[in-house]
């Protein structure tokens, strides 16, 4: 029953109602030719029925009509004829319904062939019967005594009985088969409706035991579901908890090195006031790595809107939050023409907000740095995003490094950064259905792709 | 000056209450600052009772409120300030660590008057409660007594 299994519920009820619609029409024919032979046997045996009070009819019309002929010989007294005339007058009846019903008995030769001799003897009779009114009585008076037409008269009787008892041989052997298509019917019957009850059982066994998988593939899935939300909610609450309880002591550090720098004052050498800042920075520092992390988790949880996006409005905004008037280096921009992609804008905009503070933070030490963005648009159905600049660039055996959580290239003291910007970029663009990758060279710069799909199949 | 309306700094990290006071020390409005440890102290300041049966009546010029505080949390004590007709008047600051955005969204639900996530650089956050001390506890004008 394996290759059953593989069926879907669909193709299994139609297999089920198909079997049964089959049974039934089998049945159905085969009943329908016993019956056929049933009804055939009875209108044949009607006939032969017939036939037989038929041939008995002619018989004894035959056997008066001689007698009376006999006696006419004999006496000369017409009156005797009568039989005689009446069956002269009934032969052309009599013909046509031994005709008729040789058809159906298939006794067509012995028919005619009686049809002939009831003719030869009338035919006799008739010569008999003028010979007596032109010769006289003593002419005809050898033939009245045994009966002009003995001979054929026991031919007739002999071939009557003979039909007769074909007739009742046929209507036996008839009954016998009617009898054995009767039963047969009913075993078909009865085989059809046991052989339905056993389909129409299978078919409420696969619904059955379809609808039973059904519910406990549903019911696992509700509990994974349930695990699921439980897991997500102890992420947030622990994710609140980083959030809040991890700041306070932070704030602790660099608050009491803070006043104590203050407090201190003048009795602190510079030594001393080197490590205490020492220690605020690192709090610092830690600070942003909470943030950036907190950031970096609510990417992955947050319910993601689904709207479109203005990229060339998107990245005016951002390169203006930037804050480049800061910025020691007047930086040279090519922005190329850039299309609307469906997403989410403020995932977006934290996308480029990281890809260009980075193409800011590592041109920073160029004379002349310079940030192209553009886009192209592939046959794919998604379009690609690069930005490229002319900054420190990276060593392309680290590339896959590149956009992991935490992995930084550069030295704190190089560049700063929690390692976390470019981590957030590949989550944002992998729950928008896109790509990430980049290509640089060692002092060479770099350059940062992100691929979006232009249908929306964002999780 | 006739009465001074104090300002209530609502915090349980004794470290962080030290810390707001000395940086509304070097702005000198710090001897206003009147610091509860939870929730329930709060509430029993805002009613005068409990500890503070014995106090002048008389509602504090602004209520710095964090969040996650022992026995009552801040958003309930936000609730019922906000539910009560003679409280409902003061500004309610919710002074705290978290940029949740649920707690966000929930805070000025229920009517708080401004949202303020203390930065983890002290110089920030000193100039954030100086900010929030002076604007509050000084400058805005507080609604009228028994209004």
């Amino acid at each position: 029953m394996s290759w059953i299994s593989q069926w879907s519920i669909e193709q299994r009820v139609l297999a089920g109602f198909g079997l049964v619609f089959l049974g039934i029409l089998v049945i159905s024919v085969m009943s329908y030719r016993n019956t056929a032979v049933v009804v055939k046997n009875s209108r044949l045996d009607t006939s032969s029925h017939e036939l037989v009070q038929l041939l008995g009819s002619i018989e004894e019309a035959l056997i008066a009509a001689e007698s009376g002929h006999r006696r006419y010989l004999v006496t000369g007294d017409e009156s005797y004829l009568k039989a005689y005339r009446g069956l002269v007058e009934q032969m052309p009846e009599f013909s046509r319904y031994l005709e008729a019903l040789a058809g159906l008995s298939g006794q067509q030769a012995r028919i005619t062939q009686l049809d002939q001799l009831i003719r030869q003897q009338l035919d006799i009779e008739t010569q008999a019967i003028s010979q007596r009114v032109t010769q006289g009585a003593e002419a005809v008076r050898h033939l009245a005594l045994p009966g002009v037409a003995k001979r054929e008269l026991d031919d007739i009787h002999r071939l009557i009985a003979d039909l007769e008892s074909s007739e009742q041989q046929s209507t036996r052997t008839r009954v016998l088969q009617s009898a054995g298509t009767t039963r047969s019917t009913i075993a078909l019957l009865a085989l059809g409706a046991v052989l339905q009850l056993v389909l129409l059982g299978s078919v409420y066994f696969l619904i059955h035991h379809d609808i039973t998988n059904r519910r406990r593939v549903a019911a696992e899935l509700r509990r994974q579901g349930e695990l699921l939300q439980a897991a997500n909610k102890e992420l947030e609450a622990f994710s609140y908890s980083v959030s809040h309880d991890l700041r306070a002591p932070l704030r602790h550090i660099d608050g009491y090195a803070a006043l104590l720098s203050k407090t201190a004052g003048e009795a602190l050498n510079d030594k001393a006031r080197r490590y205490l800042d020492t220690i605020s920075d690192s709090a610092k520092q830690m600070g942003q790595l909470i943030d950036d992390l907190l950031v970096f988790s609510r990417m992955g949880r947050q319910e993601m809107l689904h709207s479109t996006v203005n990229l060339n409005q998107l990245i005016k905004t951002v390169i203006h939050d930037l804050r480049l008037d800061l910025q020691a280096n007047t930086i040279s921009w090519t922005i190329g023409s850039l299309p609307d992609v469906p997403g989410d804008p403020a995932m977006l905009r934290q996308v480029f907000m990281n890809l260009l503070s980075n193409a800011v933070k590592f041109t920073a030490t160029r004379p002349k740095p310079r940030i192209e963005i553009g886009a192209s648009r592939d046959t794919g159905g998604e379009v690609t995003v690069f930005v490229r600049d002319n900054g420190v660039g990276f060593d392309m055996q680290y590339v896959n490094k590149l956009f992991g959580v935490f992995q930084r290239l550069h030295r704190n003291d190089e560049f700063e950064g929690t390692g976390i910007g470019l981590a957030n970029v590949r989550r944002i663009i992998h729950r928008h259905g896109g790509r990430t990758w980049a290509e640089g060279a060692i002092d060479q710069g770099a350059t940062f792709y992100v691929s979006l799909p232009l249908k929306r199949t964002s999780s | 000056m006739t009465t001074v309306k104090p300002i209530l700094l609502a915090e349980d990290n004794p470290r962080d209450a030290e810390l707001a006071l000395a940086a509304m020390e070097e702005h000198h409005i710090a001897d206003k600052v009147v610091v509860c440890h939870d929730g329930a102290e709060v509430l029993d300041y805002l009613y005068c009772r409990g500890a503070y049966k014995s106090r002048e009546c008389g509602n504090p010029v602004v209520v710095f409120l964090d969040l996650k505080m022992p026995k009552v949390d801040g958003i309930e004590v936000l609730r019922t300030i906000k539910n009560d007709v003679n409280l409902k008047p003061i500004p309610v600051v919710m002074l705290t660590s978290s940029r949740e955005e649920r707690d966000l969204a929930q805070s000025y639900a229920l009517g708080a008057n401004a949202y303020v996530v203390k930065p983890v650089e002290f110089q920030q956050f000193i100039s954030a409660v100086k900010e929030l001390g002076v604007f509050w506890g000084v400058l805005n004008e507080p609604p009228p007594e028994g209004s």
